[in-house]
């Protein structure tokens, strides 16, 4: 072998681990909520319990509250503790991780806030050999977002450009807007510091080892292709259900409602996944170019047309699992009078070669039975003949059921021959669980993500267009409920799967919701 | 037909005897019984899960119970038939004798549990020449096989040779046997000829945290323009046989990635055993030092600490050691990191042959540099 410089490196032949990725900084706005404290930075320690994060990798906190390093990375570790895969964490690992993060005390407008930032970041660069990289997470709340952004472009911190030596990314957490032209503005501010290769805009769900597992499902089984269209699918039932209320996110949520929350992002994802033309190859762009494509031949439906294709409803008092509950009205900081959904139904057709006059029915709601989110393929049904002659008990359609959570894993409803002597049939499932065949635990979907930032891969997050098909869609249901005679959404009990006029909503169409 | 008794005490892992001839008749019957006790709430809900076909060979007592034990650890992550084979060549007396038990664990989010069955054989005198015979209709149809040989199989050729034929990976673990280095070269031979199967020592598969902090050391540019210019090696390991095995293959795989010949790597690397405590017999590899003319590579286990480090010390090259904590090592760990990665190790595969190379008195002209 000749000598000189090796383009690849040979040593990581055969070895399962993801590249490490260069040194950089994790600037966390917001770096004192939940989600810091819950979510990321257990999920980069677990990254790097498994050697994922490079030596040279500094988290700095951007916040208002005073605190010293030493007291934020204090807070952190508890939340670590607790909230780690790995327990006990390790303390050789923590202690190397905890060597790199910094708290940065400023309001998210200060301009001298965002200067001493840059110090620090320059500072961190000399010292940890960051040299540059950065990574920008808005983890604060969506109205402070232009803010940063802004302050960011305006002090400098951000180089452009994909030929730089260095490589900087902003990391924006749902909801990204709340409507097509606040998610536009958006999309233009970002676009004014940041170029779109730099920009990844988050939908945890993508980070679901499960939904990973629709396009593995789909396109690593021959099986399933041929059937995956209008000539053989009947319908096929989304459903994205909480047993939760809105808790303390009240004040929040009442401005935003099950659609905004919920449907725009989460239910839609999944819906791209499942609806999908197979990708030209793996990569990023050629995986979010299919799901755009799909949000594109949605059928849009009118605001006219909102009664036949949508309900919404509101819970009203109830029990969850036997423990009464409040309705929704009654939660802390949402309005007595309040006309948010927290409940939504919807039928989506698409309109190309694949899925026509395929209805799609999409149903998420706050306080239903259990906490369930699974996708549901069903079949058309048997012609009229052999097994499906007897009409007094007709065969049942197969169902092809991927279940997102819990209990994750793949269904298949099958008819089968009961034993004995007469010929009857009788629905039997055929079952795949994630729990019972890989007993491993999978990685937070966090974890994925936040991995896949850190080495530039963008494939499990959505694209500019991507977002702004998808609030298309949205914003004229919203309008159309907005229009509609003042129409209050509909009560339901808690503890139900929602109201009655969702169930009435699918028997027209001479179909049910599935109980999951 | 089993009743419901039995299907508990086959349920808690309790073994029972059963004739060699009916064990399939036998397990059907339980699997049966489960079924119906679906249909009432106030019984064990049981469901049978696997993936694949376990065969683990064993010549002893001790043997047979550690197979059991990590059989129940792994189950839980990797749902499998398994088969204990016990086999006793030497002794007088001819037997060949079964029983069989279950491994179960709670699924998660409810009452019902996920089982395994175990299938345990026992040959011993003139009936150890059938144990093809005998595990060969227990293999589950579509799933693979592995074959998981404590001991060292070179020295049960006759033995071995019955059951590689049914195996698509044999896993064993060079380490725990007797002088280990000086059987590599048969070992290769070995592995060429039983060109089907896959071959997995878990020597190599302990090798994972030093073969991946190697490579990052490797990773930005600056760095991996040295990987041709690395000169010296030297790994300090515990003075054990485990030690000096997992030292001879991580040297071997170095080596055989950089394109190295056996004479340039006999030149370059140097292995020294450390002799200290009771804790450096049992030890592995201790550190590794990599230099080039203008830079160093540090690994290091951080003793006391369930970690290593690596460092590197090169010019405008962060020098912060970067951690990583190691697994758990003990059997039912190492094979369950197997069982994740199905398929054929063709890095092992060269780094073997270059170990083979390294270690024979005479150079093996078939094993040469790039």
């Amino acid at each position: 072998m000749p000598e000189g410089q090796y383009t690849t490196n040979l040593l990581r032949a055969g070895l399962s681990t993801r590249h490490v990725p260069a040194p950089c900084v994790l600037v966390i706005f917001g770096a004192t909520g939940d989600l810091t404290h819950r979510k990321l930075v257990p999920a980069l320690y677990n990254l790097a319990h498994e050697g994922q994060l490079p030596p040279s990798f500094a988290i700095v906190g951007f916040a208002r509250r005073p605190k010293t390093n030493e007291e934020f990375r204090a807070e952190l570790e508890q939340g670590v503790q607790e909230f780690s895969r790995f327990s006990p964490i390790n303390p050789a690992v923590w202690k190397a991780m905890a060597q790199g993060i910094y708290y940065h005390r400023s309001e998210f407008t200060d301009d001298n806030g965002y200067d001493s930032l840059g110090k620090l970041l320059e500072k961190i660069d000399r010292t940890h050999g960051t040299a540059g990289n950065r990574l920008f997470y808005l983890a604060a709340a969506p109205t402070e977002f232009t803010h940063i952004i802004q302050k960011l472009g305006a002090h400098k911190l951000v180089h452009r450009g994909r030929n730089q030596q260095v490589s900087q990314r902003i990391v924006v957490e749902k909801p990204f807007g709340g409507s097509l032209d606040t998610a536009r503005e958006l999309n233009h501010v970002l676009a004014g510091v940041f170029d779109e290769h730099q920009i990844f805009r988050i939908d945890h769900y993508l980070g679901k080892e499960t939904v990973q597992n629709i396009m593995a499902m789909r396109f690593a089984n021959e099986i399933f292709e041929p059937l995956w269209n209008q000539k053989y699918i009947d319908h096929v039932q989304i459903t994205v259900a909480e047993s939760i209320g809105v808790e303390t996110r009240g004040g929040y949520y009442d401005g935003s409602g099950a659609l905004r929350d919920m449907v725009q992002n989460h239910l839609m994802q999944l819906l791209s996944l499942v609806a999908m033309e197979p990708p030209a190859s793996l990569e990023a762009e050629d995986i979010r170019d299919e799901k755009v494509k799909v949000l594109r031949s949605i059928s849009p439906i009118a605001p006219a047309q909102v009664r036949e294709f949508t309900v919404r409803g509101q819970y009203a008092r109830g029990s969850i699992a036997g423990k009464p509950v409040v309705s929704y009205r009654e939660e802390p900081k949402v309005a007595p009078d309040s006309r948010t959904e927290t409940f939504v139904a919807l039928k989506l057709f698409l309109d190309n070669w694949r899925w026509a006059g395929v209805p799609f029915y999409l149903r998420h709601g706050k306080r239903l039975p259990k906490q369930v989110a699974e996708i549901a393929i069903q079949f058309k049904a048997l012609p009229a003949v052999l097994f499906a002659a007897d009409q007094a008990a007709p065969v049942q359609p197969n169902v092809l059921v991927l279940r997102i959570q819990p209990d994750e894993g793949i269904a298949i409803r099958m008819n089968a021959k009961v034993p004995g002597n007469t010929l009857t049939i009788q629905p039997v499932k055929m079952d795949f669980r994630y729990g019972g065949s890989f007993g491993a635990q999978s990685p937070d979907a966090y974890e994925r993500l936040l991995h896949d930032v850190i080495v530039g891969d963008a494939t499990l997050f959505t694209r500019r267009d991507e977002v702004e098909c998808s609030w298309s869609i949205m914003d004229a249901i919203l309008e159309g409920w907005s229009l509609d005679g003042g129409a209050p959404p509909v009560a339901y009990e808690s503890g139900t799967w929602g109201p009655a006029e969702a169930d009435e909503f699918i028997e027209k169409d001479g179909r049910q919701w599935r109980r999951p | 037909m089993p009743d419901t008794r039995q299907l508990e005490t086959f349920a808690a892992g309790v073994e029972t005897a059963v004739d060699v001839a009916g064990i399939e008749r036998q397990l059907h019957e339980l699997w049966q019984l489960a079924a119906e006790s679906e249909k009432d709430p106030s019984r064990r809900q049981i469901t049978r899960a696997s993936l694949f076909n376990l065969v683990a060979f064993c010549e002893t007592d001790s043997g047979r119970d550690h197979a059991t034990e990590t059989i129940s650890a792994l189950t839980s992550r990797h749902p499998c038939r398994a088969i204990v084979l016990m086999a006793e060549p030497n002794e007088l007396r001819t037997e060949l004798s079964a029983s069989i038990s279950a491994h179960c664990h709670l699924a998660g989010g409810g009452r019902k549990q996920v089982c395994c069955e175990q299938i345990s054989i026992h040959a011993s005198g003139k009936s150890t020449n059938q144990v093809g015979s005998a595990v060969l209709p227990l293999l589950e149809s579509d799933l693979p096989t592995i074959l998981w040989w404590q001991g060292n199989f070179l020295e049960s050729p006759e033995l071995f040779g019955h059951l590689v034929t049914v195996a698509d990976r044999v896993v064993f673990h060079t380490s725990q046997w007797h002088k280990p280095e000086t059987h590599l070269a048969a070992l290769h031979r070995v592995t060429v000829e039983q060109r089907r199967c896959v071959f997995t020592d878990l020597s190599w598969t302990r090798l994972g945290i030093w073969r991946k902090l190697t490579a990052e050391c490797f990773d930005e540019p600056p760095a991996r323009a040295e990987l041709d210019q690395i000169r010296s090696v030297e790994i300090g390991c515990g003075h054990g046989p485990g030690g000096m095995m997992r030292a001879t293959l991580y040297a071997a795989w170095l080596a055989a990635q950089l394109g190295w010949s056996p004479a340039v790597a006999s030149s370059r690397i140097h292995l020294t055993p450390q002799k200290g405590g009771p804790d450096t017999l049992t030890m592995g590899i201790i550190s590794v030092e990599l230099k080039s003319p203008s830079a160093t590579f540090l690994l290091r286990k951080s003793l006391g600490e369930w970690a290593a480090s690596a460092t590197v010390i090169m010019p405008q090259m962060c020098t912060l050691p970067r951690k990583q904590a190691f697994e758990l090592n003990d059997d039912a760990s190492l094979l369950s990191q197997v069982f994740d990665q199905p398929g054929r190790d063709p890095v092992y595969e060269r780094a073997l042959a270059m170990a083979a190379a390294l270690t024979e008195t005479e150079p093996d002209p078939t094993v040469s540099g790039y």
